[in-house]
């Protein structure tokens, strides 16, 4: 070891003149490198070769488990899955009276067939979703109208899981923080939902949302007499997204609040005390004080939590197969289902984008990274 | 907590028994599901409506069975995934909490060049789905001539590695610089302050920061299921459960799996027991002092 050596300059770093500064700053900078070198060398063999191979497949036809020959195709699978096209759609004219036909049924304006108005070059549009603005009604047409509503799914169950799993998290781990009695076994019985094995839980939940009073909720529900009859949680369009941020919420929550918990731990307790003897109150020690401090460990916990909420697969998966999809689940179906795996890779690399976008995000808004 | 006395006190301490109860209702009646769910047959599962406690589908009186845990447990395959499973996460953990400390300190504490793009080339490793990855690892894994189990546990650094990384760096960060300088003052290298004095100080975030990784590696089914494709002596705990699926026809042993997933989350719960010593002591009054 070089030690001898370091402690001499060490000490010298404290008398003398900058020259030798710089020399300490290069063996620092040697220090870092060989810190940073294990960590390296495991990505250079385990996630280089793969990551770099999908964002080249992206650019190919690849079939997946084929000996098929590959295409370079370009940007051609990310056109298909991001091309949007809106139009309006124009009512339509009855031809026998001139005016403006009327569903006799429903008494609403019979409007064009989306599909008659929507492009079908470089290939078919197809219905994604209908508004009105200004008594105008427009079609969103998709080249993938799945994978744009996978894109809103993921997107949505992010947000809105991300955040309440934040509040959750944060409170609980407020409350464990707080000396009680039984706070060792508390913070134990804390982590049982994480240490739930995913896909069991999703299978766990898929079971207490059964459609009928088989399931837990349909029984709960009905025994508290709030429902006429059994809700179909995972088959209705209504349930099957809050369903999936209840599970997730569920199961994350514990990772939250433990790394929130992590960070209050390590605080100081006398700046608290200091703060107590100027006669703060505890919320405004809580604004001041500890939400500062805790910023870092919020964020890399958003960060890690959002990571894996745009990854969102299991429960999608095991709960709604084919209904509904997230992204990482659409994924999983062009690759599996289509073996259309240049596709799958385009859809990874857009993943990516999206959580980079995300954790630039959340570091730039929370001004975590000063430097 | 200060001592308050009188009819607020009273009222205060309630309202935090009261929150302390709720929270452990949220975060372990869909557990306790899951064990009453493994306590039933067949029928009982399909009772309407569904019973809080495993109950006799005639009498309606108190009845649980045994049945799916002597059916797990003379399943050669469980006990073996949990061995496998063990061996698989406690690697994973260890070597992600030493190439991610020291990654975290270079990262947090000194001062070098290319320091941020370390850290996002760290982040990237894991921000794709991993379905998309799974070809290219599994090529690399082929080329190497690894083992299964190795496979697993370098295939889990794609997860782990960036966490420990990510939180242990921002841990490192907070602790104050002057700390390090009055150490290396007394004549300590770099690495020593690093190892007799920051390392001790960041305890509960190495301890929760391992715990957490140790379950998420613990979890992982879609790696351990193509991994252990050819070796199946290698499988883990989730993928021995997934294939109770197989073994069985034409019904799915609901009561099974949740008796599996009970009994495999027991001794997770012990473990952090044991360790929660080391989350609850935090850093003593005054030991950073800026």
């Amino acid at each position: 070891m070089t030690s001898n050596h370091d402690n001499a300059s060490s000490k010298s770093k404290v008398s003398s003149p900058k020259v030798k500064m710089s020399n300490l700053a290069k063996r620092e900078e040697r220090l870092a490198f060989r810190l940073l070198l294990p960590a390296l060398l495991i990505i250079a063999i385990i996630a280089f070769y793969p990551l770099a191979q999908v964002f080249y497949t992206s650019f190919t036809d690849r079939v997946f488990a084929s000996g098929q020959e590959t295409n370079f195709i370009g940007f051609d699978n990310y056109q298909q899955l991001l091309s949007v096209h809106i139009t309006t759609l124009d009512p339509v004219i009855d031809e026998a009276t001139g005016e403006i036909m009327i569903d006799p049924e429903t008494g609403q304006k019979v409007y064009e067939r989306p599909l008659d108005v929507l492009p079908r070059e470089p290939s078919r549009y197809r219905e994604f979703n209908q508004f009105s603005l200004f008594g105008n009604r427009y079609v969103v047409g998709a080249t993938d109208p799945s994978f744009i509503q996978s894109v809103s799914n993921t997107i949505t169950f992010t947000v809105v899981s991300v955040f309440l799993e934040l509040v959750l998290g944060l409170a609980i781990a407020l409350v464990v923080n707080s000396k009680f009695r039984f706070r060792g076994s508390m913070r134990a019985a804390m982590l049982v939902p994480w240490a739930v094995i995913t896909v069991v839980s999703a299978r766990m939940w898929e079971w207490m949302l059964a459609p009928s009073r088989i399931g837990m909720f349909n029984a709960l529900f009905d025994w508290m007499g709030v429902i006429d009859s059994p809700i179909a949680f995972l088959a209705s369009g209504t349930y099957q997204l809050p369903a999936m941020i209840a599970v997730d919420v569920w199961k994350t929550t514990p990772f939250m609040a433990l790394l929130l918990l992590a960070g209050l731990q390590i605080m100081p307790e006398d700046i608290f005390e200091a703060a107590e003897i100027d006669g703060a109150g505890k919320i405004r020690q809580f604004i001041t004080i500890t939400l500062p401090l805790l910023k870092p460990a919020i964020v890399v916990a958003l960060i890690f939590r959002t990571l894996d909420a745009l990854r969102v697969f299991d429960i999608f998966q095991v709960m709604l197969g084919q209904s509904q999809y997230s992204m990482a689940s659409y994924n999983y179906f062009q690759l599996i289902g289509n073996r259309n795996m240049g596709l799958a890779s385009a859809i990874g690399v857009i993943i990516f984008i999206l959580i980079f976008l995300f954790a630039i995000s959340y570091i730039k808004m929370l001004g975590v990274d000063q430097e | 907590m200060k001592k308050s006395s009188g009819t607020f006190g009273v009222l205060k301490r309630f309202g935090f028994n009261f929150m302390i109860i709720f929270i452990l209702v949220y975060l372990l009646f869909p557990f306790y599901w899951a064990v009453n769910s493994s306590l039933k047959t067949e029928s009982q599962l399909f009772m309407a409506p569904a019973t809080a406690i495993p109950r006799d589908p005639a009498t309606l009186e108190f009845s649980p069975t045994m049945q799916n845990y002597s059916a797990v447990l003379r399943d050669g395959q469980f006990l073996r995934g949990l061995a496998n499973s063990s061996i698989v996460a406690t690697s994973t953990t260890v070597l992600a909490l030493i190439a991610g400390s020291f990654a975290a300190f270079a990262l947090g504490k000194l001062r070098f060049r290319g320091r941020r793009p370390a850290l996002y080339l760290i982040l990237a490793m894991t921000m794709f789905p991993q379905v998309t990855v799974l070809t290219g690892l599994y090529a690399v894994i082929t080329a190497l001539g690894l083992s299964a189990r190795v496979s697993m546990i370098f295939a889990y650094m794609i997860f782990t590695l960036p966490f420990t990384t990510w939180v242990l760096t921002s841990f490192f960060k907070e602790l104050p610089d002057a700390l390090m300088e009055s150490a290396q003052v007394d004549g300590a290298t770099t690495f020593q302050t690093f190892k007799s004095i920051l390392l001790p100080l960041t305890a509960p975030a190495l301890v929760t920061t391992g715990l957490l990784a140790f379950i998420a590696a613990w979890n992982e089914y879609l790696f351990a299921l193509t991994f252990t494709s050819i070796d199946p002596t290698a499988r883990t705990v989730p993928v021995a459960i997934a294939y109770f699926a197989g073994a069985v026809a034409r019904q799915e042993p609901f009561g099974e799996i949740m008796a599996a997933a009970s009994l495999v989350t027991v001794p997770l719960v012990v473990l952090v027991l044991i360790f929660q010593r080391r989350i609850v002591t935090g850093l003593p009054a005054g030991a950073v002092k800026g």
